[in-house]
């Protein structure tokens, strides 16, 4: 690689206010490479591609496109450099169709020219090798779509360097091997592709250089060959990761605690049967689309089921609303911080007691809020939460700190079941380390576990036994002495057939 | 189904607002005698001919996720302000003073775009407030005097009923052809201008929209000077039209135009809507009010009520078809992918 | 916390202000029958921001309380009119309240309408209602004990207004600051997702909170009626904006989950002094509410400028 590099961070510090952000950081981007970055939340990730894609401006250092240094002033400066960032969640307009969302950004021309706008985003969703109506409202795409068109976007603009931030995080593995493909395609024809990534087999696959941050500051650029998983996480943390990956041994017990039959819901999912014992630790794998979390949602009360009975306890029970559940003691942790787990505004102690406020009300309807702070500062000393005190706003913490807190409001009401979706998503190593081990904890004590996970390895390390979804359908329970990453992947993805 | 579903959202809307249209003027029709006629279009006309600039702007506001409740105020404050500029300076070119209402306008638009877009204050809060300070400077500027209409060269006064062309029995008249032709081409420029484009995403996405270059900043404040210019407009034809301003001028307007957009069609949080919606609104809810002023089966005093529910009515059939469509198509595309 | 806390300690600054700076200007400003007076006659828009703050926190808008009010006051007037005893009709009034919250809640929380429009919607059609019975007559001369209570002291010099304010003032605060019930209103006017899937009726919740609202504007249209003696059409209409005024004014965010009744309090004490202080200078009712709409704007700007700095930094949160 003897060209100049297309972008390149020299020296770049970010200060906000008395904290450093990013220290002395630098990189270099080259044509045509897949270079993934690595490194715990928080590690400076977030503001170094605000740093590339103008957003921020370097405290310090300088910042170089095609050897020569520039300012860039904004998101708008930074495309017409050619750098463009797709995110996690798409950045779409659920109101304009396909083209529009493709153009949005274009500022040739006063008028808008329909005919050409369509044939050239046609062009352009079949560049990356898609199939897909520009004339679709993008409110109505799926997630991996929505990623497709933010693509286009960035082609439409002359792209040079692309940054995906955890692009496959939400996606299916059909669908994140599918982007992937697009993302090596995308380098193969001169791209520079920056490729954040929670998922350590995906940068193997895929990168072909890799570098390592922490702590604001640049550990390690190497080439991926010359690297190894454990090196990286290694690097990342700064210290070596326990057994984040070994399985525990069972602590399930004889004693049946749920039971569910033929549980269908209409047009979403059909013919879930399953039991679960006291003491065990159910995973369901499943690609994105699987309806995993929509099981979930019907055995919470959430969602109504058109078909099928749950038996717990020895008794049927037909729930139909959260509260149903939660006072037969049953608990469902979102898979969605933002939306659905937290509420980020308001203090640590109110979210944990959230779902079980009854227990803090005197007959009159008070709150006992010694009462109440006193489970706060419990679950902040048992779950390690990082925090001067409980009544600080949620959403200032860490994402790590924030599942902890979710996982607290819930543990809060002692369940017997503890559904548990993504229990790990977004969340840095060392983090998901804690929570694995909450989870044995809790179920080692007598608790039942149903976890959701999209990461093939969690599934593997916590579930007792394994049940495996595709498209609304029960694809088999693999005991965990029978599965592997592949055999739930060939399940997952249709290649083996439901037994 | 087929046709339905190839149909956008948008152009359905405008068809059912049609529907809507037709049916109440069958309605009244059947019970009104000589309901159907010439001064029924000229009564409706006139007034519309106001509203619909002001629901214009505000349409254009509210798609980008904000609300203009200070355009009364405007109107009532240009209106009082032009009328003293003609008073006092009879000779005055009408484009002038015409020009001199678009910028009364705009620079009540421009404050609220600033404390809206620039200074971050919620556009509820800004406009809850500037709707009472503009007021209050109507009352200022006015001194507690009025404009009265004898004080008006004729040319201003007799401009809104001046006829421009007739289709049958309809005689279209100054006042409301002008404003249909502002209607019409705010409507053309949001749907052929690029830049217009920018007041959709900025509505559809806020985030998404900033990532993708646009100054959100920038589009809002566009929305809300370009709400004050109609606003300003609007007043101009608020004195033509009745002649006589007092400091209560506009009372009231931007509740109305706010129902008119969203009868209309036009979706309160933003992103998506026409400007030919709010316009079909303002008809409607024009053609409502002074309907039942005729009908002689309920009391004339009914017509607020009706109005409510009428607003009440449509947003709740909007919201729950629209979930239907959205159900439908995401079932068929689920079908499709099978 | 803090951030509400010194918001709350800048209205109280505020307040002096005002105070010391009417107390120069009219030496009986300050006397208790001033101060009495001046609750009284605004004691309707009082109630209505007292229960809007719960409106605003819960995330949501009542813009038909004046409506509303002025409904109560005209249905009052009517069948009082029609010969109906007294006591009958303030039941009838106040059940109407409790119907048309009911109403609003339904559409907002059930169907799922936003409540702008909605309110906006009943704002119309409850003053039409009202507009229905009286069309445009006047209706007065109410029975002496009832006019009574409106325009006269109940203990002492003490009137009724004060008595109802502070006890309402008493029992909504630990409503909304102590109890379970404020708590759920804090939390879905957060977020309303987080407290469905924690097990909360947030629909009825809602639905609560608009019958409240409803129901005090109905309490307060009686009020306007006793004090006033007389009804029309056109009672408390364009209330709603002042109302609304004074609660974003006390520090409620329009956002939701955030502000307190305290500050709701401190925002009427400026409003009714920074009023009476006006009035005392000579200054019209529009000009007053031009002031008072520059102030409103004032109290978001300032503490933007003050906390701008180390806001735009927040540390980790999402990836």
């Amino acid at each position: 690689m003897t060209l100049a590099p297309t972008l390149a961070l020299r020296g770049v510090s970010k200060n906000f206010g008395m904290t450093a952000a990013l220290t002395d950081m630098t990189l270099e981007l080259f044509p045509g490479e897949v270079h993934a970055i690595v490194g715990e939340n928080g590690a400076g990730k977030s503001t170094m591609i605000k740093i590339m894609t103008g957003i921020h401006h370097p405290s310090s250092g300088v910042l170089e496109v095609d050897g020569a240094a520039v300012v860039l002033n904004g998101s708008k400066a930074a495309r017409l450099r050619g750098v463009a960032a797709i995110y996690q969640e798409p950045m779409v307009f659920p109101d304009l169709d396909v083209t529009e969302n493709i153009f949005i950004s274009a500022t040739s021309g006063l008028f808008l020219n329909r005919p050409t706008m369509r044939r050239a985003a046609r062009a352009l969703i079949a560049r990356i090798g898609m199939t897909l109506d520009v004339d679709r409202i993008a409110s109505g795409l799926s997630l991996a779509e929505q990623q497709a068109v933010e693509i286009a976007r960035a082609l439409s603009q002359d792209v040079r360097v692309l940054i995906m931030d955890e692009p496959t995080a939400s996606l299916s593995a059909h669908e994140a091997s599918e982007l992937r493909r697009i993302a090596r395609a995308l380098a193969e024809d001169g791209v520079s592709v920056v490729y954040i990534s929670h998922r350590l087999e995906e940068v193997f696959e895929l990168a072909n250089r890799v570098s390592v941050i922490r702590d604001g500051k640049h550990i390690s650029t190497k080439l991926i060959s010359d690297t190894d998983p454990q090196t990286l996480i290694a690097e990342m943390v700064g210290r070596e990761v326990g057994n984040y990956f070994t399985k525990m041994p069972s602590t399930a017990t004889t004693e049946t605690l749920l039971s569910v039959q033929g549980l269908s819901v209409d047009g979403v999912f059909e013919d879930i049967s399953f039991d679960i014992k006291r003491g065990e630790i159910l995973a369901m794998a499943g690609l994105i689309g699987a309806r995993r979390t929509d099981v979930a949602l019907a055995l919470f009360g959430m969602l109504k089921t058109s078909a099928g009975t749950v038996t717990y306890k020895g008794q049927s029970l037909k729930i139909t609303s959260s509260r149903q559940a939660i006072d037969a003691g049953i608990a469902y942790v979102s898979e969605d911080r933002r939306k659905l787990g937290l509420a980020m505004a308001l203090p640590i102690r109110w979210n944990i007691s959230l779902a079980t406020l009854q227990k803090y009300l005197t007959p009159m309807g008070l709150i006992n809020t010694s009462a109440e702070i006193a489970t706060a500062w419990d679950y902040k000393k048992k779950l390690n939460i990082r925090t001067p005190n409980t009544d600080i706003a949620v959403g200032n913490l860490s994402g790590g700190n924030q599942q902890k807190v979710m996982l607290a409001k819930w543990l809060n009401m002692t369940p017997d079941l503890l559904i548990v979706d993504e229990p790990t998503r977004g969340i840095d190593v060392g983090a998901k380390a804690e929570v694995h081990a909450l989870i044995r904890a809790f179920t080692a004590a007598g608790g039942t576990a149903l976890v959701i996970s999209s990461d093939l390895p969690e599934v593997l390390a916590l579930g007792d036994r394994i049940l495996v979804m595709r498209e609304g359908r029960q694809m088999a329970i693999l005991n965990h002495a029978d599965a592997s990453q592949e055999s739930i992947m060939a399940l997952a993805t249709g290649q083996k057939d439901a037994a | 189904m087929g046709l339905l579903s190839r149909l956008s959202p948008a152009a359905l809307r405008i068809l059912a607002l049609l529907a809507v249209l037709a049916i109440v003027i069958l309605f009244f029709a059947s019970q009104i005698e000589g309901y159907l006629n010439g001064r029924l279009f000229n009564r409706i006309s006139s007034s519309v001919a106001i509203m619909a600039l002001i629901a214009t702007g505000q349409t254009l506001v509210i798609l980008t996720r904000n609300i203009d409740l200070s355009v009364g105020s405007v109107v009532g404050f240009t209106a009082f302000a032009t009328g003293s500029i003609i008073t006092n300076h009879p000779e005055l070119n009408p484009l002038l003073l015409l020009l001199y209402a678009a910028l009364v306008g705009t620079s009540f638009g421009i404050i609220n775009g600033l404390l809206v877009a620039y200074a971050r204050v919620p556009s509820i809060i800004v406009t809850l407030a500037t709707m009472a300070l503009f007021r209050s400077f109507l009352v200022e500027y006015s001194n507690a005097k009025s404009i009265t209409s004898d004080s008006l060269p004729t040319w201003l006064t007799d401009f809104p009923n001046l006829p421009v062309f007739s289709i049958g029995t309809l005689e279209f008249r100054a006042g409301f052809t002008a404003s249909l032709v502002v209607v019409l081409l705010v409507h053309l420029c949001l749907t052929r201008l690029r830049p217009a484009r920018a007041l959709f995403a900025v509505g559809s996405n806020p985030e998404a929209a900033d990532m993708a270059g646009i100054d959100a900043k920038r589009v809002v404040f566009a929305a809300f000077a370009l709400s004050g210019l109609m606003a300003g407009l609007a007043g101009f034809m608020f004195l033509a039209r009745f002649g006589n301003i007092t400091v209560v001028a506009g009372l009231g307007f931007e509740l109305k135009s706010v129902a008119s957009s969203v009868v209309g069609g036009v979706n309160i949080f933003g992103g998506s809507g026409s400007v030919i919606g709010a316009f079909l609104g303002a008809i409607l809810v024009d053609l409502l009010e002074t309907s039942l002023v005729r009908w002689a089966v309920v009391s004339e005093f009914w017509r607020e009520a009706v109005l409510g529910a009428l607003i009440l009515l449509a947003v709740a059939t909007d919201t729950i078809l629209s979930r239907r469509l959205a159900k439908l198509r995401a079932k068929k595309s689920k079908e499709t992918t099978k | 916390m803090s951030r509400l806390f010194s918001w709350e300690g800048f209205l109280f600054a505020c307040l002096v202000v005002i105070f010391t700076f009417n107390a120069i200007a009219a030496p009986d400003f300050l006397g208790v029958s001033n101060q009495i007076n001046l609750f009284q006659l605004s004691i309707e828009k009082i109630i209505l921001a007292l229960v809007m703050t719960f409106v605003i926190i819960n995330a949501e808008i009542d813009l038909s309380v004046g409506s509303m009010m002025g409904l109560s006051a005209c249905t009052f007037g009517y069948l009082y009119q029609m010969g109906l005893p007294a006591p009958l009709v303030i039941l009838i009034c106040l059940f109407i309240g409790i119907a048309g919250g009911l109403f609003n809640g339904w559409f907002i929380a059930r169907l799922g309408l936003p409540s702008l429009v909605v309110t906006l919607a009943t704002l119309i059609g409850f003053r039409g209602l009202a507009r229905v019975m009286l069309e445009d007559r006047g209706i007065g001369s109410f029975p002496d004990w009832f006019a009574a209570l409106g325009q006269k002291g109940l203990i002492g010099p003490v009137p009724f207004a004060l008595i109802a304010f502070v006890v309402l003032f008493i029992l909504l605060y630990i409503l909304l600051e102590r109890s379970g019930f404020g708590r759920k209103t804090y939390v879905i006017g957060s977020n309303r997702d987080v407290a469905d899937f924690a097990g909360i009726d947030t629909a009825r919740h809602k639905i609560i909170i608009f019958t409240m609202s409803g129901v005090a504007a109905a309490f307060a249209g009686l009020l306007y009626a006793a004090r006033v003696g007389a009804v029309r059409g056109d009672v408390a209409s364009g209330f709603e904006l002042d109302v609304i005024t004074i609660v974003l004014l006390g520090g409620v965010s329009i956002f939701g989950g955030k502000g307190s009744l305290v500050g709701t309090l401190l925002a009427i004490l400026i409003v009714l002094n920074l009023r009476n202080g006006m009035a005392l200078l000579s200054i019209t009712g529009h000009i007053q509410t031009g002031v008072i709409g520059l102030l409103l704007i004032a109290s978001v700007v300032i503490p933007r400028i003050k906390l701008s700095t180390p806001r735009s930094f927040k540390p980790e949160v999402a990836a």
